[in-house]
């Protein structure tokens, strides 16, 4: 036995994990930053109330049941689906999270519980508090906020830049690693942003009649003002980029074209809201109804899930650099797996094993399940049947035992020459529309040719 | 000097039965709230449902985070093998969530209420199972294969409906106890009757678990502690029943915190020897950041309750 833990694989059809596990974790993030950024908005807004400033404190109230019921409830519960669905996805690699930085989690829990706990006190309670009460109320719920985003933030970069961690194992290596800070910062910016641009909304949906726009107007500027952090996002976005190992640089910047596509994305839709927000709204004091609102939140939700994904995509192969591949095997186990093979240890067999022609092509799918499923589908997102239907079976071959040369970002293949053959062969034979009956592929010199590849391409 | 396991072990046990407390009285109040209709306790029960269930939901990450540590291999596999069916318990709890702040809302008319208080108590009662099925299946390594292979997304077992039924007439005397202290004499007493009923189920369905565990049910004598402690339980609600203004319902709050904290431990006892944490997790750092960070919140959330109350 190899020690490597094995999970029973799901299956989600033409549904890549990837995109589960993305459409969950964009959904969380947003509205995450959302309630941080509603926090700081929240305490500014409560301030100018206190300094005489009309309407702050009905939208204070008002924007606090909007922050309850959309972030308290669906942001808590995308929290734990994404907890559930990154098990689905990366059985291993949350687990080694856990096992890293569990006391760092459970600290990250504290602030959010006392976060809630907060937010619920003001929500039911803000009536009859005094000023002074209500601020200092405010100012933990936002505190507790942003040190949640502190501690999940210091936990979330380690997986794209351990750092020294990677040797030393020690938990605040790992923790402050290179891409804390920026990252950290830019997260801040965007939170802020996105409460300002949530507040937008609010504000136009508050019930003042058509000739009272000047007082919507003075709190459309007041709100804009928490998009002013967004100034400095381009410098941070530099300092992100600085510390990612040149690899993954590479391939955001020109390597890998839907990568550098998402860049482009979320550096333009940031832009794009930037230069209304800050140009338009707080220095031409321009006024923005509800339906544009909306579109800037829109747009800053694609911003989003853009940096989402690149953030995701810039690990591959990894999903904690160096340390563990996409695959949730870690490098050092390779060159077993070479020698013993990837199936030979896995208790789950195939599910629909009577509808493979032959062994090999049986073992070939469990190969598929163990070293491809978690990036690839067969025929639905990223499909192996499309990547590969133009390649020649010696090309297939070669490709394969070669991954990591076929391309940077793809883990070096972690099975034998048998394996190797066995996945040609059922490549081959979904893109032959998957026959009745397939010839079992047993010449040894094709091994040997296979096994010749693998040794040119070491782990 | 306690090992990291056992710490583990401990913090599991302890957060699960806040966790415990307050889905219990989500669960149980969702059903009171919908059977007692438009008694003031009612409205007071239904104002605080969303309230207490985001409680309920952020008291749950800890358990969550510690099962990780002590029982990671089972509790990922048994998430795996019940997959998409597993995941539904987040949307339930989406729907369960928003279906309490309807029938909180003034807006909602009594129908209405009604309506959301029977989605929100069907949603509530099917994660309530899910976590006895996943419960089970964590258990029954000697399943997993076949399971798999077979293609299965429900697991079936008499222990899971038992667990079950448990975990409700439990949480029908949590929620009885953190009710009652709120509540006037008339309503203490129906609660009492309640909490004397949900205990008898409870144990109905504990008893008939127990005759079909394999193993030593006693739990180095917490069962014993358990049932010293349901006693108590019973003994003050029926005190509380008879005389409702009386001490009866600081005996049965003290009865049924003993019993909650003794049955968590029950309830782990038959896992211990499977725990399996890992090597790295025993030695990983941040225990201090975590001890301060738990002293900075209890003080943090005492100012708050002081600064509501005052």
């Amino acid at each position: 036995m190899s020690g490597i833990p094995h999970y029973p694989v799901n299956d989600f059809g033409p549904l890549m994990k990837g995109l589960v596990i993305g459409g969950v974790g964009i959904l969380h993030v947003f509205l995450a930053q959302f309630a941080i950024g509603g926090g700081l908005l929240l305490v500014y807004f409560e301030r100018q109330a206190q300094k005489g400033l009309v309407d702050a404190r009905t939208f204070v109230d008002g924007f606090f049941k909007v922050l309850v019921l959309v972030s308290f409830v669906l942001g808590a519960l995308t929290g734990v689906a994404i907890w559930f669905t990154t098990i689905a996805v990366g059985a291993r690699t949350i687990g080694l999270m856990i096992d890293e930085f569990h006391w760092l989690w459970g600290t990250e829990w504290v602030w959010f519980a006392i976060e809630v706990c907060a937010g619920y006190a003001f929500y039911r309670c803000s009536d009859r508090l005094s000023n002074q009460a209500r601020l200092r109320l405010l100012a933990l719920y936002a505190a507790a906020a942003w040190m949640s985003l502190f501690w999940i933030n210091g936990i979330l970069s380690w997986q794209l830049t351990p750092g020294d961690w990677v040797t030393s194992h020690g938990v605040w290596d790992g923790f402050f690693n290179a891409g804390f800070w920026p990252s950290l910062l830019f997260r801040t910016c965007v939170a802020a942003t996105l409460a300002g641009l949530a507040a937008c909304i609010v504000i136009n949906t508050m019930p003042f009649s058509d000739d009272e726009r000047a007082r919507r107007a003075v709190l459309i500027r007041h709100a804009a003002r928490l998009a002013l952090p967004m100034a400095a996002m381009p410098l941070l976005a530099v300092w992100y980029f600085a510390v990612l190992p040149a690899d993954s640089r590479g391939w955001l910047l020109g390597g890998s074209m839907p990568m550098m596509m998402f860049v482009a994305v979320a550096a333009g839709a940031s832009v794009l809201i930037g230069g209304y927000v800050i140009v338009g709204l707080v220095f031409k004091r321009l006024y923005i109804n509800g339906a544009t609102a909306t579109l800037l939140l829109v747009l800053a939700f694609a911003a989003t899930g853009a940096g989402e994904f690149v953030r995701e995509g810039a690990r591959k192969p990894y999903t904690v650099r160096d340390t563990l591949y996409s695959t949730s095997i870690a490098p050092g186990e390779v060159a077993h797996l070479r020698e013993v093979g990837v199936t030979v240890d896995d208790p789950y067999p195939l599910r629909d094993a009577a509808q493979y022609p032959q062994a090999q092509v049986q073992r070939g799918a469990l190969v598929e399940r163990a070293l491809c499923d978690a990036c690839h589908t067969m025929r639905g997102a990223n499909a192996l049947v499309e990547l590969s239907r133009t390649w020649t079976v010696e090309q297939a071959r070669l490709n394969i035992a070669k991954l990591q040369k076929t391309k940077g970002f793809m883990p070096p293949f972690a099975g034998n020459a048998g394996d190797v053959e066995a996945l040609v062969q059922l490549l081959e034979w979904e893109i032959a529309d998957r026959p009745p009956t397939w010839p079992t592929s047993d010449d040894p010199g094709v091994l040997a040719r296979i096994a010749t590849y693998l040794a040119e391409a070491p782990p | 000097m306690m090992d990291q396991k056992s710490l583990y072990l401990v913090l599991f046990v302890l957060t699960w039965a806040l966790h415990a407390v307050f889905v219990g009285y989500v669960v149980a109040g969702t059903a009171f709230a919908l059977v007692r209709r438009s008694s003031p306790l009612a409205e007071q029960v239904r104002d605080r449902l969303p309230f207490m269930l985001g409680c309920g939901i952020t008291a749950g990450v800890a358990p969550l985070l510690f099962i990780q540590l002590l029982h990671q291999r089972r509790f990922y596999t048994a998430n795996l093998l019940l997959g998409p069916r597993w995941i539904l318990v987040v949307p339930a709890l989406v729907v369960g969530f928003y279906a309490l702040y309807v029938a909180k809302s003034s807006k909602s008319s009594p129908r209405w209420r009604q309506r959301a208080l029977a989605v929100g108590l069907g949603a509530f009662a099917f994660v309530a199972y899910s976590w006895s099925e996943l419960h089970e299946l964590m258990a029954a390594d000697d399943r997993w294969r076949a399971f798999y292979e077979a293609g299965h997304r429900v697991y079936t077992a008499i222990e899971i409906p038992l667990r079950t039924a448990m975990f409700l007439g439990g949480a029908v005397a949590l929620f009885a106890t953190v009710t009652a202290w709120s509540a006037d004499a008339a309503a203490r007493a129906r609660l009492a009757i309640g909490a004397i009923g949900g205990i008898a189920v409870a144990a109905l369905a504990g008893g008939v678990l127990a005759s079909r565990a394999t193993h030593d049910v006693a739990a180095h004598g917490w069962l014993y502690i358990l049932i010293a402690g349901a006693i108590a339980t019973v003994a003050g609600w029926a005190w509380t029943w008879r005389a409702p203004e009386g001490a009866g319902l600081t005996l049965a709050t003290a009865g049924t915190t003993i019993a909650l904290v003794a049955a968590a431990v029950v309830r782990e006892a038959p896992r211990i020897a499977t725990i399996e944490t890992s090597d790295n997790a025993v030695v990983a750092g941040g225990f201090v950041v975590f001890a301060i960070t738990i002293v900075i919140g209890i003080a943090a959330i005492a100012w708050i309750l002081r600064t509501i109350r005052a």
